[in-house]
This record gives C-alpha cells, sequence and structure tokens, in this order.
C-alpha cells in the first residue's frame, strides 16, 4: 500500500472567524499502481487532500502514512518524501521561473543532489516522457511557450525527480483538446510503467477512460470509492452532489430506456463495441 | 505559513464602532495620537488607557487579536525599552550593579514611550480591524478631496491604495501557492546559511514578480473595459454619511485631549 490516509481532518485558519472545515474525518488507502481519480464538486477539498499526500499542508487530525510510516512523525524527512511523491500543482505552468526550459525541469533533481550527469539524463528523460522535444525547445525561455508547452515542462520538473506516486490537480485545466489528450496519454503510460497516479479531475470522461478506482468528495468527506464501474452505477448520487457520469454511461442510459439490448457501460471502446456487434446482427468481431 | 500576518487586517463584526463612519474614525484617530503625546507621567496615560479598553469593549475585537497586532513589534518594543531603560542616568539610582545602573528617570522614560508605542500601535490597528479597507480608502479621498483645488490627486491616490490593498491578500495567496509548489521540487526556504536563502527565494520571486505583473495588465484592461477614467464625474455606490454615532465619538474622543492634559497636571 503506497499511501494511507487515516481519519485526516484539515481546517483552514482554525480559532478565528475565518476557520473553514476542508476535510473532514478521511480514510482513503491508494494501493500501488492505482490509478486513483479524485472527484467532487467546486471547493469540495480535493486539492486539500492533495497537499496532505506529501506533507506540504499536515492534518489537523489524524495521519498520513507513507510505505507504512507517518510522513509528519519526522520533519527532516518531508523533502525526501516530496522526491518520491510528486505533486503537480493546478495551473504549474504558474510556477516556471529559470531561464530555459532545461534548467527548469533541472531544479527539482538538482535539489536532490544528483551528479550532473545523472540531472542531464533525467532532464532528457522527463522531456521524451512528456513529448517536448530538447533540441528544439531545450534551451527556450520557458516564458516564449505557449500554454500547453509550459504544463508539460512543468509536469516534466516533477517527473524529472522519477516519484513513485504522483499526484495531478486537474492537469487538464484549461488546455485545448490536442494538449489534453497528450497529457492524457502522458498520464496512461506513466501509469503503465509503475507510477502509482492520483488525479484530480473535473472530467468524467477522463476519468472514465483512465481511472483503476475512483473516491468521490463532498463537501470536504469522502462519499463513497470504488471501481469506476461501480461509481458510475449511481448516476442520481453523483448528480445530486454536482457531479455527473460520462458521456457514454448517459448515452447506454438513453438506449436501454429506448429498448436497445445494451449493458451499462463507461468507456468508449466497450460502447462502440456493443453498438457494432448489435447493428451487424450479433456476428463478427469489431475492434 | 505567510497567511498568519494580519497587516491591515479587517475583522468582519457589527459593533458601534464598525458602524462608525471611516472619516470619522481616520479623524479621530489622528486625535487619539495626539492625545497619546500629550500624556504626561504615568498618570497622564490613564485616560487614554480607559479611552482604549473602552473602545475595544465596543468593537467587538477580541482582546488576543489585538495582541497579535503587537507581535510584528516586540522587536522594537523590547529594544525601546531596554535602551530607555539602561542608558538615561539622570535622576536617582535605584539600581545599581557594576556598570550597569538603573534610574528613576531611567524607569519612568522606558515605560513611557513604550507604552506610547503600544497605544499607538493598538489604536491605529483598532481603526484597521473595525473599517473595510476599501471604505478607510474611500474616507480618505473624502477627506483629501478639498486638496484637489491645488492639485493634489486625491482620487487616483485613493484608488491606488484601494487596489494596493485589495491584492496584498492575493499576493500573500499567491506566494504560498508558488512556495508550496518549489517546495514540492524540494525547494528548501528556511535552512542553510544567509546567501543560500537568499538564493532560495528565486523560485519564489521570479513566479510571484510575473504573475503581479500580469495581475496588473489584467486589471488595467479590466477597469477600461468598464470605462474608468479616473475620478472625473464618477458618482459613488456607497456614499458616506455622518450620523449621531459619529457625534457622539467626536465628543468622547474630543475630550481626550483636554482630559489627558489634566490628569498629566496631577502628578
Ligand atoms: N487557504 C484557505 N483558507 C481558507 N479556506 C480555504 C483555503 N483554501 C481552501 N479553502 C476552503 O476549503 C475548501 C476546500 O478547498 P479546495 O481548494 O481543497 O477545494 P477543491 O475541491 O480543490 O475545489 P476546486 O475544484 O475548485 O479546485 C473550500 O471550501 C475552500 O473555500
Ligand atoms: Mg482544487
Amino acid at each position: 500500500m503506497a499511501l494511507e490516509l487515516q481519519n485526516v481532518s484539515h481546517t483552514y485558519q482554525p480559532n478565528t472567524p475565518f476557520s473553514a472545515v476542508a476535510l473532514d474525518n478521511i480514510s482513503l488507502s491508494i494501493e500501488d499502481r492505482d490509478l486513483l481519480a479524485l472527484i467532487g464538486h467546486t471547493g469540495s477539498g480535493k486539492s486539500t487532500l492533495a497537499q496532505h499526500l506529501n506533507g506540504l499542508m499536515k492534518p489537523t487530525s489524524g495521519r498520513v502514512l507513507f510505505n507504512g510510516k507517518d510522513i509528519n512523525e519526522d520533519a527532516s524527512r518531508l523533502r525526501e518524501l516530496r522526491f518520491q511523491v510528486g505533486l503537480v500543482f493546478q495551473y504549474p505552468e504558474y510556477q516556471l521561473f529559470e531561464e530555459t526550459v532545461e534548467k527548469d525541469i533541472a531544479f527539482g533533481p538538482r535539489n536532490m543532489g544528483l551528479s550532473d550527469e545523472e540531472i542531464k539524463s533525467r532532464v532528457l528523460g522527463a522531456m521524451d516522457l512528456v513529448g517536448l522535444n530538447p533540441e528544439e525547445i531545450g534551451q527556450k525561455s520557458p516564458f516564449e511557450l505557449s500554454g500547453g508547452q509550459m504544463r508539460r515542462v512543468a509536469l516534466a520538473g516533477v517527473l524529472a525527480m522519477r516519484p513513485k506516486v504522483l499526484v495531478l490537480d486537474e492537469p487538464t485545466a484549461g488546455l485545448d483538446p490536442r494538449a489534453r489528450s497528450f497529457l492524457l496519454s502522458d498520464i496512461k503510460r506513466l501509469h503503465r510503467e509503475g507510477t502509482t497516479v492520483v488525479m484530480i479531475s473535473h472530467s468524467m470522461d477522463d476519468v472514465a477512460a483512465l481511472a483503476t478506482r475512483i473516491a468521490v468528495m463532498d463537501h470536504g468527506s469522502l462519499a463513497m470509492t470504488g471501481t469506476p464501474a461501480e461509481i458510475f452505477a449511481q448516476p442520481q448520487r453523483l448528480i445530486q452532489m454536482g457531479l455527473n457520469v460520462p458521456q457514454v454511461s448517459l448515452l447506454a442510459g438513453r438506449l436501454i430506456a429506448a429498448g436497445l439490448p445494451v449493458k451499462p457501460c463507461f468507456r468508449m471502446e466497450e460502447m462502440a463495441d456493443q453498438l457494432a456487434e448489435l447493428l451487424k446482427g450479433g456476428d463478427g468481431d469489431v475492434a | 505559513m505567510l497567511r498568519d500576518i494580519t497587516l491591515g487586517q479587517y475583522y468582519p463584526v457589527d459593533s458601534p464602532i464598525h458602524r462608525l463612519d471611516p472619516r470619522t474614525k481616520i479623524v479621530l484617530t489622528i486625535v487619539y495620537i495626539v492625545a497619546v503625546f500629550f500624556g504626561k507621567g504615568l498618570l497622564g496615560y490613564l485616560p487614554t488607557l480607559l479611552f482604549l479598553l473602552l473602545i475595544i469593549k465596543l468593537s467587538g475585537v477580541p482582546f488576543t487579536m489585538m495582541l497579535k497586532s503587537l507581535r510584528p513589534l516586540r522587536i522594537l518594543l523590547i529594544f525601546t525599552f531596554v535602551l530607555n531603560l539602561f542608558f538615561i542616568s539622570s535622576g536617582e539610582v535605584l539600581f545599581r550593579w557594576r556598570f550597569i545602573q538603573i534610574t528613576k528617570d531611567g524607569l519612568s522614560h522606558a515605560l513611557r514611550f513604550s507604552l506610547r508605542l503600544i497605544f499607538l500601535v493598538l489604536g491605529t490597528s483598532l481603526m484597521t480591524l473595525t473599517t473595510p479597507p476599501v471604505a478607510l480608502t474611500d474616507g480618505l479621498e473624502s477627506l483629501c478631496s478639498p486638496l484637489k483645488k491645488i492639485g493634489f490627486p486625491a482620487h487616483e491616490m485613493a484608488m491606488m491604495m484601494t487596489i494596493a490593498l485589495r491584492f496584498i491578500p492575493t499576493l500573500i495567496e499567491e506566494a504560498d501557492k508558488i512556495m508550496k509548489a518549489q517546495s514540492a521540487r524540494g525547494a528548501d526556504f528556511s535552512s542553510g546559511s544567509v546567501t543560500s536563502r537568499a538564493r532560495a527565494m528565486i523560485p519564489l520571486l521570479v513566479p510571484l514578480f510575473i504573475s503581479a505583473f500580469r495581475r496588473a495588465g489584467d486589471l488595467a484592461f479590466a477597469m477600461e473595459a468598464r470605462c474608468y477614467r479616473g475620478g472625473e464625474g464618477r458618482t459613488r455606490l456607497h456614499i458616506l454619511k455622518f450620523r449621531k454615532g459619529d457625534a457622539v465619538a467626536f465628543v468622547i474622543t474630543g475630550l481626550l485631549i483636554p482630559v489627558t492634559i489634566f490628569a498629566g497636571r496631577l502628578l
């Protein structure tokens, strides 16, 4: 088990008139090689939760365990933990600061105290992972790039630390469709290659396409956890919490209501297969 | 971390002090400051102390919140006290040990100056704690508007202050966020030598400046898009009005100066 939250609560600005409970007694475990999607309405506490995973925020009560050890027990080990649990903030492009893209990506590895050679190879590796061409933009200033490219530079800056767990806060917010599908396939690849991923998202379609497990937050508490099939089978509850189901689930629902022999599903490929089979009259294998 | 700064923070409750006109509060804060400077001898501070306690009680601001506004000044306070205590050598000697001596004059100076400082800070923080920043700048603009005749840019100054005040929390929040994002990449802001700490600020300051400039540009466009053209002929949503409470406040605070002077004479 990679990360585990035990009864974690967090109150912002406690004992003031501004105090706000952002997390309320959350217990959640994130297994190795999970791709956990964290969904919930705006202000439900997702970003707050994400910042507890690498010790940037401390629980007001409760514990956060990484490989079975309380991460807040020894504050001097926190920095090391952050190299293993990489966190990419929402709109991470606003944290770029170096003169060149390569130097910016090297910031994390340099803080780890690696050798120059190792840093260089990690920077190139990370750029490759997110589909940036080192020759083309490695020496450019990060501020000359497009928003989507900046986002990938920021992501590469975290990947270059080779974290075991990658936490992404709304990685696709504000990107155009192409940049978005690039980024999603990057995430998919990282997950396939063995990284545990926690992804916050407002897009049910993205969640349906990628997640192996889903956690639903509602007003600071954990409302549901389960596989995508389990979660998306309860559209009423999701809608009540200001969320929705993927387009494909809606389509399946309508087709079923119209009397077609379709099984409920949430992935595009699954739906396509079912429909193809139906239209062809039951024979033939369609890819 | 950075969020704990209470610089000019407004404390949102309803109280007779909150309801006063901002102009009243600005003028009376000045009157109060003058009164503090008129205080002679420890007895001379008694009226100010009672006045301050009364206002704090009326304002509904918890006393702990008031004390917090003194925290940034604690070093200065200790300095003032210690310097006056040990380095004034006139007057009756109260205590002597080797080269250290404390005199009666030194002690009373030390107490007076520290008290004066505490009173000034508490009084002025009370103004900012009970007045929303925007009301404060409205009040200032209104008070300064007679000076427009001699070319003083009262409206522009007030607008600049409003914007600056409005963006302090935003920038603090932004700094907090960038700091966290860089910490997530292993940046270390709190240990190491002075130079390495200064260098550690670069990853924080560069993005912060860029975002401040971007925000300034955006804001300028947004203001122009809503036809902002300066103060000329601009009407207000909230019109400042003096009420009965303001008259009462003027009378009570106005009495503070003569009473302070009188109390000082009694000694
Ligand atoms: N610094 C803060 N001080 C006080 N309250 C805060 C602070 N940050 C967040 N909150 C409050 O905590 C709650 C959870 O915020 P959080 O940012 O975790 O939500 P979120 O689920 O990430 O929302 P979004 O989808 O909009 O990103 C919100 O109600 C918010 O108002
Ligand atoms: Mg968020």
